[in-house]
């Protein structure tokens, strides 16, 4: 008896379910024009999570790549035992005898890698030369890179500070130093804080240096230089395809812009010379 | 209907393949994309950093929603967007006579003047803005997350109403 009832309302209802879905279609399909409300909550809630999931790959992306980019470790100390004087002219650092034949200018920057690749094939070279008092060496150093680091200005901070090394006497081993172990263009360079560490590292001491580099004391003096180094007609490179460029490594032996695809330049100029 | 929906999904995947490898070339190698985003020389100097931090997992988190298929208009809008900021920083680093590589695929900053190659970074990023246009104006693709999460069924709700 209730078994029959119960089948019968199941019935019933199977055939209410099969004529509803085409009515309300519509009805839903009428509601959705009339207002789009449905379609509209939709989308936004859509747009969030679009936005959401954006957000939290960033985020998470750039925590961790903020975990793996830090200062670079401490620099190494290189020693130059050579003994040659130093002494600075502006924002340029002049190493050897005044009485040496050859002057040789080089324009550097500390973050530039080819500066780089230039230090480690001639810098010996040039550091017997030193010793030997044939040759005197004009170190312009500059900051072409500053927007080249992360942050930016390393550069510059390396700069001045090695103009503060070569008053304190040390700018042979401070130099050698932060080329030995360059920072990479587009990372993190040295921090002050660094700088300061490694002149007393290489032998620096009293408090002199310290708020030389601080204080960026060389910094106006640095900048100068690259301004007359940009402006300089003869420190210009032409560009394969028209104009012409100023770059660093520049190197100007005697009044000559040296091609440093030779790498018996120094020898060639002192021979030159004498 | 049906090749327009297999057009509609080629240009979804390749989309996300674009964002994913520019994105994965980019993250792994932050001191270059850094130099790359320095090199349009653009932006203001503090916020060249931020940009070149975020900017590989946008690029990457775009490529994961393409490849889910998951809010594929939105999606295709923010792509064009940032594919026609791309263009622009291109065309602006060209008419200024700057010499840089774009990086769009990694790499990137200055370059050699011989070796810039500004029509055809502007062409090749002109052509995947029109695979995100196709996807602005259709975004029904074949195998995506949007088929499944559809609007809501308000016809099972009727039905259930009734029952009681």
């Amino acid at each position: 008896m209730g078994g029959a009832e119960r089948a019968q309302r199941r019935r019933r209802q199977q055939q209410t379910a099969a004529k509803r879905p085409a009515k309300s279609s519509t009805v839903v399909q009428a509601a959705r024009a009339s207002t789009g409300s449905g379609g509209d909550r939709n989308r936004l809630l859509k747009g969030i999570i679009v936005v959401a999931v954006i957000a939290a790959v960033v985020i998470g992306g750039v925590l961790w790549q903020r975990s793996r980019s830090a200062p670079p470790d401490a620099a190494p100390v290189r020693t130059i035992t050579a003994e040659y004087p130093v002494t600075i002219d502006g924002g340029v650092v002049v190493a050897g005898e005044g009485s040496a034949e050859v002057t040789v200018d080089v324009y550097e920057d500390f973050l530039c890698p080819a500066c780089g690749t230039f230090e480690e094939r001639d810098a010996a070279k040039i550091e017997q030369a030193l010793a030997a008092g044939t040759v005197k060496v004009r170190y312009h150093m500059l900051n072409l890179l500053d927007q080249q680091s992360n942050p930016p200005g390393y550069s510059l901070d390396a700069a001045a500070a090695g103009v503060c090394a070569a008053e304190a006497g040390e700018f042979p081993s401070f130099h050698a130093s932060l080329f030995g172990a360059q920072p990479r263009e587009g990372g993190h360079g040295y921090t002050i804080d660094q700088l300061v560490q490694l002149g007393r590292d290489v032998g620096i001491t009293g408090p002199a240096f310290e708020s030389c580099v601080r204080d960026g004391t060389h910094a106006d003096a640095v900048r100068a230089e690259l301004e007359s180094a940009r402006t300089d007609p003869a420190l210009r490179r032409p560009n394969p395809n028209g104009g012409d460029y100023f770059g660093t490594p520049t190197v100007v032996a005697d009044g000559k812009l040296v091609d440093l695809g030779n790498p018996n330049w120094l020898d060639d100029a002192i021979g030159e010379a004498g | 209907m049906v090749v327009k929906d297999v057009v509609g999904t080629l240009a979804r995947l390749g989309l996300a393949a674009v964002w994913l490898v520019s994105g994965g070339l980019k993250a792994v190698d932050p001191e270059q994309a850094y130099l790359a985003v320095a090199a349009f020389d653009v932006l203001p100097s503090g916020a060249v950093s931020p940009v070149a931090s975020a900017l590989p997992f946008v690029e990457l988190a775009l490529g994961l929603l393409l490849v889910v298929g998951f809010g594929t208009r939105p999606v295709a809008v923010v792509s064009a967007v940032l594919l026609v900021a791309f263009v622009a920083g291109v065309a602006q680093a060209w008419a200024r006579g700057l010499s840089i590589d774009c990086g769009c695929f990694g790499g990137g900053g200055a370059v050699a003047p011989s070796e810039t190659r500004y029509p055809q970074e502007i062409a090749r990023d002109t052509a995947f803005l029109a695979l995100a246009a196709w996807l602005m104006v259709r975004p029904r693709t074949l195998l995506a997350a949007d088929g499944l999460v559809g609007p809501p069924r308000r016809v099972t709700e009727d039905v259930a109403q009734d029952g009681v």
